[in-house]
């Protein structure tokens, strides 16, 4: 298998925003199959505005996404819907449909998408819910969920059809700590298991730290990437103070309210 | 531009039979939920007929496993089309084997906000009373503390935010003004249309507009402009509050020491009070331009239409019309925050707030109004 067919998405020269004024400019990079490449920058800096514009759901200002050898920005019609369903997406507060039930949740795209029987289908929605642990939660609500298993139900809806990527925003968000690390190893499992790629935008350190094969670093104001590499390479190696500020959870310059004098507090 | 084409090869399948009931099923290719569409009809139309005591699966072959593929395998290994089998499967890598087995195990039980079982008839009527009762004692509770919330800004009205109830009132009435010509003036004429026909018998037309003014003042009028504001207004009211609810901003101006009725509620029922009257006195001069139009495409002048109205129509009754508005603006407004208040969780809770606000609004509206037309009746 050559380098080329190795890369599942190909992001080209990507300048995106919203009403015309761009947020990020020149963004390119590459990723490649089975692996977990996370998008990092701090609030603001245009993480889920990339994942947004990756995943079809904005046109971009210019440049061009490649997803598995299809360009999403000028697909339409059929290979658009084709395209589509190559992927899965969770978002930030799990987007379940709060009328449907979590097992009616997964099944609804293998209804849309699928000439499965009946039995195929049922054994297939049991089998996500089992790789996400969620099996007892079935017939669950999602207003009966807690944050995790919103998530988790959320993750196996995503991978109803068995996609070979899938897009995570911010899987960590309002999870405490043990959950959201529970989550980590349900994304290392799946990449492992089943080879998905994952695209992943977090800005937890913990979790970049236990998941992360490859990450870029975006800057909100330059709306540019800063940075590649991985983990360790990022965390250890680099020069530029933006990235040792993250990793070391440090404030930036002009962060800080040092020079600010509170009442009462003159003497201390 | 190509980088790679999807690994998307069809998966097949080959059903080997042999002697004695011994079958091996080899799966080649990719086996996901989008390249499995047929393969399990097939393996049914297959399987089945045979009487299989031994079932070989073999995966080596297959170049991708997906979840749903893991489906169709535990299915295979747990006899779905083979019962009588014994079912061994080889081939598979070590990782998706041990999901295979976790399979198996059972799943911790998850805790149920309540256990759902069917209730019988008699619980279900009981249920249904005691929800009634319930929703009957938080709305009589919700109108004591509104009366006394709008008696202390009777008093005290730098209580009320203005400036809130000022938006709220163009929001809810200023806006509603073009619907609400349309239709009181759509009202106006379907009454005259009605009435013409049996009154032109006995050569008595010129009531129309006796039967226009009456409907537009006294009757309709009020009733229809409460029944178009609940159906926009309250529903708004109630969605807002409900979605207030839903995202917690409610407990935070609780937590802040802001009562939310006084914060919320008050603002909206003054708005209403406020301009339930003033769009009745404009639906009630729409109304009777529509019957005008009618009676002048019929022949008759205007002043004569004037002078019918006029000698029939007296002051009190526009003032029971209003008063009735008053009152009807209270309802609709109150109806529409008590039920944001009583909003549920989720997204569905606030469109079920919104519809219960507008039922509820209707019902007790027209109740209203039912009781005012006895006393009008009974008191001359």
């Amino acid at each position: 298998m050559n380098a080329a067919s190795d890369i599942v998405i190909a992001v080209r020269r990507l300048a995106a925003g919203y009403g015309g004024r761009p947020i990020l400019r020149d963004i390119s990079f590459e990723v490649r199959r089975g692996e977990v490449f996370v998008v990092v920058g701090g609030s603001g800096s245009g993480k889920s505005t990339l994942l947004k514009h990756i995943i079809g759901l904005f046109p971009p200002l210019q440049g061009e996404v490649w997803i598995e050898g299809e360009n999403i920005v000028s697909a339409r019609g059929e290979a658009r819907a084709r395209l589509l369903r190559r992927f899965g997406v969770v978002y930030q507060n799990g987007a379940l449909f709060g009328s449907m039930t979590v097992a009616e949740n997964v099944r609804l795209p293998l209804d849309e998408f699928t000439d499965l029987p009946e039995v195929g289908k049922e054994h297939i929605v049991l089998a996500k819910l089992k790789l996400v642990g969620l099996t007892g939660a079935a017939d669950l609500m999602p207003a009966e969920l807690s944050g995790g298993m919103q998530k988790r139900a959320a993750i196996a809806r995503a991978m109803a059809l068995d996609p070979p990527i899938l897009f995570l925003d911010e899987p960590s968000a309002g999870l405490d700590p043990v959950t959201s690390a529970g989550l980590d190893v349900l994304i290392k499992q799946l990449s492992r298991c089943f080879g998905i790629t994952f695209v992943i935008v977090t800005h937890d350190l913990a979790s970049i730290n236990a998941i992360a094969d490859r990450l870029i670093m975006l800057d909100a104001q330059s709306g540019t990437i800063i940075a590649k590499g991985s983990p360790a390479d990022l965390r250890d190696h680099s020069t530029n103070p933006l990235v040792r500020s993250f990793f070391n959870r440090q404030a930036t310059p002009g962060q800080t309210i040092n020079e600010v004098k509170f009442y009462g507090c003159e003497n201390q | 531009m190509s980088l790679s084409d999807p690994k998307t090869t069809a998966v097949q399948a080959e059903v080997q039979a042999r002697e004695g009931g011994r079958v091996t099923v080899v799966l080649r290719g990719a086996l996901d939920v989008q390249t499995m569409g047929g393969l399990w009809r097939e393996l049914e139309a297959r399987l089945r007929p045979l009487k299989v005591v031994a079932l070989e699966v073999d995966a080596t072959a297959l170049h991708l496993c997906g979840g749903g593929g893991l489906a169709l395998l535990r299915y295979l290994k747990m006899g779905g089309f083979t019962p009588t089998a014994k079912v061994t499967l080889c081939g598979l890598n070590e990782d998706l084997d041990q999901l295979l087995w976790l399979f198996a195990q059972e799943d911790p039980e998850v805790p149920r906000a309540g256990h759902w079982r069917t209730a019988s008839v008699p619980e279900e009527i009981g249920a249904s009373a005691r929800g009634f009762t319930r929703d009957l004692r938080e709305q009589v509770a919700f109108l004591g503390t509104m009366a006394a919330e709008l008696a202390g800004a009777i008093f005290h009205p730098e209580r009320l935010r203005w400036r809130e109830v000022k938006r709220l009132c163009i929001a809810a009435g200023a806006n509603a003004l073009p619907i609400v010509s349309l239709l009181s003036l759509l009202v106006g004429l379907m009454i005259g249309f009605e009435s013409a026909g049996p009154l032109a018998q006995f050569g008595a037309q010129i009531f129309i507009a006796n039967m226009v003014g009456f409907g537009a003042v006294r009757g309709l009028g009020p009733m229809m402009t409460a029944i178009m504001l609940a159906g926009r207004s309250g529903a708004a009211f109630a969605a807002e509050i409900g979605t207030m609810k839903v995202t917690e901003e409610l407990a935070a101006l609780t937590t802040m020491g802001l009562d939310p009725i006084r914060f919320l509620a008050l603002q909206r029922v003054t708005a209403g009070i406020i301009l339930t009257p003033v769009l009745t006195v404009y639906t009630m001069f729409a109304g009777m331009l529509g019957g005008t139009l009618l009676m002048v495409s019929l022949g008759f002048s205007i002043p004569e239409i004037y002078n019918q109205m006029t000698t029939q129509l007296h002051l009190h009754d526009v003032g029971f019309g209003l008063g009735k508005s008053v009152v009807f603006g209270a309802i609709f407004s109150s109806v529409g925050c008590l039920r944001g208040f009583q909003t549920g969780q989720g997204p569905i809770a606030v469109g079920v707030s919104a519809t219960r606000a507008v039922v509820t609004s209707i019902l007790l509206i027209i109740l209203a109004d039912t009781v005012f037309a006895g006393a009008g009746f009974l008191l001359g």
